[in-house]
């Protein structure tokens, strides 16, 4: 009788020694090519510098700036709460990984918005879900919020809306003495907790 | 592994086979039937937490079956007292059908599968088990208090040993393991507390 | 066909109950034939007589465990919707050390109550009658704790991410331990005076 559950004690150890010693499967999977192009026509990846800026502002918890610059660029200066990535390390486990937490908008921005378009590409190859792109990037960015425009006369007053708004948010980001760079730097390196996702069970789960 | 039949003629004696080593199902004072070995009766418990995960996603339960009840009783009763009440609110009155419930499925379920194990291994008896040295009354005070003490407590930790810790475990829940850790880790120290209760 | 079934709704949902009925059963088949309908077998894990409990406990845990993440690695299950309950660590810890003192003084957990209850043990029922009361008594006086029920929130945690490693890496920790803990228990069963229950 000993022996026998010598035996399968062994056994048992042996399968958990399976368990771990299995090769991680990459569990990505591609979308389908006509559903990309389908996306990528539709064109709704595109957030505008003023909704961005909107939610920057509300501190929008659904909210989560990707930066794709160089660091060196992203330390001298980043948009509030955004946290830099590489390109060249998009396809990494931790990247995939941050990128799939459920429950948060992901905005990519680069300079101008052509490094963003080809991770948004990456990304949704990979079927990630709520990638959007900032429209003109960091450059359309501070043309727009930073610098200020010259207001026409025959501006509407939607226009004097959003021309209030860019105005409020250029003392946001620049105002009461301190510096955007300043900012960014109190708030690198950000700390993003990715959260496993929850899922609702039909049942309701309980005891 | 086969099953030991204790054949025990003297039920007042309690005779212990010298070969027998680790499974060996001790033949107790007036129970001589038979119980599956431990292990096997561990791995079918496996398969079929497997099962319901693989099947409805979710692990098994018990004092779940027992919130839903208490509160559909108490809707029946006193529907105002439901909705106004923060906890019952939450699964009773209004919309909820509590007792349309898959906990409340799989308890009918378990008293069946139960009750078949009892009569395919003879077991069927009523009767209350105690140690020789209480009475019947005082194990059954004891049993009374315990229920309610458990209950309550089942509802604080939102779950029970088969729903949070066995099922936890399976699924490797922080929550299951820690409040598996805390009912044994209890359990151990208060059954010394009232071992005269038990040995 | 990808579990978890009813989810992926290959088997429509009205099969959900159905199947929670055949899971109970086989359930309550596994507790009764094990030896959980009776409170003494059950006990005995503490005073060293009768481990049943800690062998049938953790062969189900490790068995389900390892299952999963099998099922899992093969794609047959879809891990990330599988039921795990959300830790509230301050009730999590309360309540268990309270479910533990009605453990000892019942010899009892609710499932097994039923067990009993199936067989016609008296204390199984009067410990099932007992747990109503309570979740009544807790309900009543909800107030008082809703607090700590609510407190300590940290979502659907996995306990192999509070040590930082994989799933597979703690089952097998698991495994190891819990073959540690049947050889344990038979040579504690043996050094252990004979108890006649």
């Amino acid at each position: 009788m000993e022996r026998k559950y010598t035996i399968l004690a062994i056994l048992l150890i042996v399968l958990a020694l399976g368990l771990v010693g299995l090769p991680k499967k990459k569990d990505l999977k591609e979308t389908d090519p006509k559903a990309l192009l389908s996306a990528i026509t539709e064109k709704s990846r595109y957030l505008s510098v003023d909704l961005v800026t909107h939610r920057i502002i509300e501190n929008d918890p659904t909210l989560l700036l990707i930066d794709l610059r160089p660091a060196n660029e992203f330390k001298a200066f980043a948009l509030p709460g955004a946290i830099n990535i590489q390109p060249d390390s998009l396809l990494s486990a931790t990247t995939l990984e941050l990128l799939k937490q459920p429950g948060k908008d992901k905005i990519l921005y680069s300079n101008s918005d052509l490094m963003a378009e080809k991770a948004w590409l990456l990304g949704t190859r990979y079927s990630i879900t709520r990638l959007y792109i900032l429209k003109g990037g960091l450059n359309e960015w501070y043309n727009t919020i930073i610098k200020s425009g010259e207001v026409s006369s025959t501006a509407s007053s939607a226009d004097l809306d959003l021309i209030n708004f860019r105005n409020a948010a250029r003392q946001y980001f620049t105002g009461a003495g301190q510096t955007s760079e300043t900012q960014v730097e109190a708030k690198t390196p950000v700390k993003v907790k990715v959260i496993r996702k929850a899922p609702e069970a039909k049942s309701g789960g309980g005891c | 592994m086969s099953f030991k039949k204790n054949v025990t003629h003297n039920p007042k004696l309690a005779t212990v086979n010298k070969n027998d080593k680790i499974t060996n199902m001790k033949k107790s004072k007036y129970d001589g039937s038979t119980y599956l070995n431990p292990y096997l009766g561990g791995v079918i418990l496996g398969t079929v937490l497997l099962l319901s995960f693989y099947i409805s996603g979710r692990g098994v339960g018990a004092s779940g079956a027992v919130k839903n009840t208490v509160a559909a009783t108490v809707n029946a009763i006193a529907p105002q007292h439901v909705e106004k009440s923060a906890y019952y609110s939450q699964f009773a009155g209004g919309d909820n059908r509590p007792m349309n419930n898959w906990l409340i499925y799989e308890v009918l379920g378990v008293l069946a599968g139960a009750f078949i194990s009892g009569i395919v291994f003879n077991r069927l008896k009523l009767k209350v088990e105690h140690s020789p040295k209480i009475t019947s009354r005082r194990r059954l005070w004891f049993a009374l208090g315990g229920g309610l003490v458990f209950g309550f407590g089942a509802q604080l930790a939102r779950g029970c040993t088969s729903g949070a810790a066995l099922s936890g475990m399976a699924v490797l829940s922080f929550g299951g393991y820690i409040t598996m850790v805390a009912i044994f880790g209890t359990a151990f120290v208060v059954a010394w507390i009232l071992r005269k209760n038990w040995i | 066909m990808i579990g978890p079934i009813i989810s992926s709704g290959i088997v429509s949902q009205a099969w959900d109950n159905i199947f929670a009925v055949l899971i109970g059963m086989g359930f309550g088949f596994a507790l009764e034939s094990s030896g959980f309908s009776s409170s003494r077998k059950i006990i005995g894990t503490f005073f060293g007589y009768d481990f049943v409990v800690v062998k049938v406990f953790f062969t189900a845990a490790i068995v389900a465990s390892m299952g999963l993440l099998y099922l899992s690695y093969f794609g047959l299950v879809d891990y990330s919707l599988l039921y795990i309950q959300p830790t509230f660590l301050t009730s999590a810890i309360v309540g268990g050390i309270i479910m533990g003192i009605g453990f000892s003084m019942g010899g009892f957990c609710p499932g097994t109550s039923l067990a009993a209850f199936a067989v016609g043990r008296s204390d199984g029922m009067v410990f099932s009658g007992g747990m109503f009361l309570g979740v009544f008594l807790f309900s009543e006086s909800f107030p008082l704790w809703e607090n700590m029920y609510y407190s300590g929130s940290q979502g659907a945690k996995m306990i192999n991410s509070v040590f930082g490693i994989s799933p597979e890496l703690f089952t097998f920790f698991l495994v190891l331990v819990a073959v540690g803990m049947f050889f344990g228990a038979a040579w504690v069963q043996k050094k252990v005076k004979k108890v006649e229950y």
